[in-house]
């Protein structure tokens, strides 16, 4: 009965949604006409029918196999990296590397290198694999120690307690992965469309109705990549719904965890995984310059990008555009990311106090990722100009969605017998947040903090490259005009260096105050 | 010469779905075509009408040309197909061609250019006219970021200080035009003109070549090397395409009609609008030379302007000795 009442709120919250956009939207009240009515854009989507079939076969084609691929990729590499807990270390660098490589910076080089469907898919499978890889590697370390010693009592090894208590506690953890990495997927098969030059695909359409001036086209092709991706996402929300029933623990447990750090190790074996984290990603870029043999105008390895930012004659120009164009990017970065962070937290903590309002915001939060940023933009210039409160709200809006799943999962997670303890003691619903549900989401907001830093600095990216014409994407727009693919390299590397600094800080802190407070780290 | 035509038919129908790999039977009999690659700089519009033309009446099968043809995108650097060697031929703005031959020893040759006049210019709103270089400024122009220096050069030219218009990027969408957040943007004369009257607004437009800034534009691109290697099907190309582009032009209202279902489905455009850029962008291809023609004077006119905004060509980056081959 109950579940048939809130049924009946969530359609009526909907309706009200739909029918002020409708009336909004008709009256062309918001940045004169930049929000069609519904009904003008399902009219759009009716006269363009007969387009569709091809570019959303092409787009699903590319972005599922793109989801199977870095999916299996992750899980695999995630209970690879728990097994073997030193492989993470070393892997640690090209895992976040992998993570946060700007997809527009890659775009154009995957389009050149690789051919057909190839750099769609391999784009589609970037934006899953570091997602699920965490995910996994997050459930499978967050599993029930006290069952794992039991195994172990009984004489059972590594892969006894992965198979029958790490694997199962892992899942809902996998399946909320999998759920953040089935927008992504088509994301990155849409980016790679838009700029790869194909004939058929949401993007390459995306691209063909941009000059147009067709608003309803592009909330049209908005609002079918948000069905595609929302019902990907839908079909893991469900399964994650009926898994966590089953797997959550039913009582708290109190044991501490191991002090970080396997105490096997050497210094000098740390020092060689540390050595490693850092060298892989190097390696690997080397390797599929080498491996693909893409000339060595276009194609620069690591030393051709030291060479060009430092030794060539075009070095004090490029050195200085870097530097302006840094000057101009991270601070913007910075405040986006805190405020996309805040707003996750918050929301996903009064998810809790008022669990209705999740299910009703969901929807719209699955739309800003979901609406692919290329189509947006152009929309939100029209709101807000092309001043700074752009680039904020880009960032924000690509921040604030991994967050607030990776949070609303940590925090539904909290066993519920501790909540009804801190409840039977007479703790309000506020004490009992205070005291209980927000310390027990630390370890899942620090795992959102290094998850949001690289989306941060792509939203910048991306609203530079399409509205402001500032900073390190507008950089990479004009490099990729005048050929400089130097600084095209430089650009790419830099950012994931940047990202790669930021995540080892925001990993030794939140070492510090996990052990602190008897946690373990959500790798 | 029936049989390779009827071929080529039969591929270009296939291509329309999909790039198309399957051989006809009698393939095996006819001369063997040698395969050939074409990069075009953008998706399929009106702008590559004389290519889709040629493919479908068989003209580049008549030459002995298996053509394949691949659209472009913002990603797509028309250059770095041909050095990569994923394309034989293709299609540049002659700016950036030059830059890289000149400060990346990139090793391409020009051969053609598809316009002898650039169609970019500057567009704005009959109802905010902006007819002229000094009318800019005060105003708010968009531009595409590559751009950016084109347009300072024209401003400079005409005694403008760039820092009396307000730049901004531009990204392929009139939209913020037509609701007056800019007064003009930097586009294709040929194409958003017609987006504009679409939408109820009348536009005006000047092209930069008109003052002062005179570049070609779809300059044909090959590297050195295949200009060695496959001189016969370059001029077997630049003859196929010619003809195509002539017959386009007998009547630029007849051909884009009759790709509806083929070159032109999906691309989010429509056929009036490709009309209409057919027809605008006629003048700017035809030349007395003929169609591709490099003039002398016209060469020297395109250097001289690329001058004004540091890129420094010469002459030896053209080989017009194809062109005389047709």
């Amino acid at each position: 009965m109950a579940g048939s009442k809130q049924w009946a709120v969530q359609l009526r919250n909907i309706a009200i949604l739909l029918l002020v956009w409708e009336v909004v939207g008709r009256l062309d009240l918001i940045a004169d006409g930049a929000l069609p009515g519904i009904s003008e854009i399902l009219i759009g989507l009716w006269n363009d029918r007969s387009d569709y079939p091809l570019h959303v076969w092409e787009t699903l084609k590319a972005s599922g196999l793109g989801f199977v691929i870095g999916n299996l990729l992750g899980v695999v590499a995630g209970v690879f990296f728990v097994l073997i807990p030193v492989s993470l270390r070393v892997f640690r660098g090209l895992n976040i590397a992998i993570f946060a490589l700007p997809p527009i910076a890659i775009a154009p080089i995957l389009s050149l290198t690789l051919s057909g469907l190839t750099p769609r898919v391999v784009l589609a499978a970037l934006g899953c694999y570091f997602v699920t890889m965490t995910a996994t590697v997050i459930g499978l370390s967050q599993s029930d120690s006290r069952a794992a010693d039991l195994i172990r009592v009984y004489g059972g090894g590594n892969w006894l307690i992965m198979r029958m208590v790490q694997c199962r506690s892992a899942l809902p953890s996998i399946l909320s992965g999998l759920r953040v990495a089935a927008p992504n997927a088509v994301l990155g098969a849409i980016l790679a469309e838009f700029g790869g030059g194909g004939r058929w695909g949401l993007g390459a359409y995306l691209l063909g109705s941009l000059g147009r001036a067709e608003p309803e086209r592009l909330w049209g092709i908005g609002v079918v990549a948000t069905l595609i991706a929302g019902l990907a996402y839908g079909v893991f929300a469900v399964m994650s719904h009926r898994f966590v029933g089953a797997s959550r623990a039913v009582t708290m447990n109190m044991s501490v965890p191991e002090k970080a750090g396997d105490g096997s190790s050497t210094p000098l074996s740390s020092l060689l995984a540390g050595a490693m984290a850092v060298l892989l990603p190097f390696l690997f870029w080397w390797a599929f310059i080498r491996l693909l043999e893409v000339p060595a105008m276009i194609s620069k390895t690591p030393i051709g990008v030291v060479e060009y930012l430092f030794l060539s004659p075009a070095a004090q120009s490029a050195q200085e555009r870097l530097i302006a164009a840094l000057w101009e990017t991270l601070p913007i970065t910075g405040i986006g990311l805190l405020c996309g962070l805040s707003f996750a937290f918050l929301l996903a903590i009064s998810s809790r106090l008022f669990p209705g309002f999740l299910r009703a915001f969901m929807p719209v939060a699955l739309v800003t990722q979901t609406m692919p940023l290329v189509a947006l933009t152009p929309l939100l210039v029209l709101l807000l100009g092309r001043g700074t409160s752009l680039t904020l709200w880009v960032t924000i809006s690509v921040t604030f969605f991994p967050a607030f799943v990776i949070l609303a999962q940590g925090i539904s997670m909290v066993p519920r017998a501790t909540r009804e303890l801190a409840m039977a003691y007479g703790a309000s619903a506020r004490q009992e947040l205070r005291i209980i549900t927000i310390p027990a989401s630390m370890p899942y907001l620090f795992a959102a903090t290094r998850l949001t830093v690289p989306r941060a600095l792509l939203g910048v990216m991306i609203a530079e490259w399409l509205a402001t014409g500032k900073g390190l994407g507008n950089l990479l727009n004009q490099s990729r005009g005048y050929m400089d693919y130097g600084m095209i390299w430089t650009v790419a590397a830099l950012s994931v260096i940047l990202a790669v600094v930021f995540y080892q800080l925001v990993v030794v802190v939140e070492r510090r105050v996990l052990q602190r407070m008897g946690m373990s780290t959500a790798e | 010469m029936d049989m390779k035509l009827s071929r080529r038919r039969f591929l270009g129908a296939a291509a329309a779905g999909a790039a198309a790999s399957v051989m006809p039977f009698g393939s095996f009999r006819a001369m063997a075509a040698s395969p050939f690659a074409m990069q075009a700089s953008w998706i399929n519009d009106a702008e590559f009408a004389g290519y889709f033309l040629g493919i479908d009446k068989g003209y580049y099968a008549e030459e002995g040309l298996d053509l394949s043809y691949a659209s472009g995108g913002p990603d797509v650097i028309p250059e770095s197909t041909i050095i990569t060697g994923r394309a034989d031929l293709t299609l540049t703005t002659p700016d950036t061609t030059i830059k890289a031959i000149s400060e990346q020893g990139a090793p391409f040759k020009i051969i053609g250019t598809q316009y002898q006049k650039n169609p970019i210019g500057i567009v704005s709103l009959k109802s905010n006219p902006i007819n002229k270089p000094e009318d800019l400024v005060g105003k708010t122009l968009a531009v595409p970021p590559v751009n950016v220096i084109s347009v300072e050069a024209m401003l400079k030219l005409n005694g403008i200080d760039k820092a009396d218009v307000n730049i901004v990027p531009y990204a392929y969408d009139p939209t913020p035009l037509i609701k007056g957040e800019i007064d003009a943007s930097l586009d294709f004369t040929t194409n958003v003109p017609f987006t504009i009257s679409q939408q109820g607004a009348e536009a005006t437009s000047f092209l930069l070549y008109d003052f002062g800034f005179t570049i070609f534009n779809d300059t044909v691109v090959v590297t050195e090397e295949t200009l060695k290697t496959k001189r016969k099907e370059l001029v077997g190309w630049l003859r196929a395409s010619r003809r195509g582009w002539e017959e386009n032009f007998v009547d630029p209202t007849v051909w884009p009609p009759k790709w509806a279902d083929s070159w032109f489905k999906g691309t989010g455009r429509t056929i009036e609008n490709e009309i209409y850029f057919n027809k605008a962008q006629q003048p700017l291809v035809e030349s007395p030379n003929g169609i591709f023609s490099l003039a002398e004077d016209d060469i020297e006119a395109c250097l001289t302007a690329l001058g004004q905004i540091g890129i420094n060509g010469s002459r030896d980056m053209f080989d017009t000795t194809l062109l005389e081959e047709i």
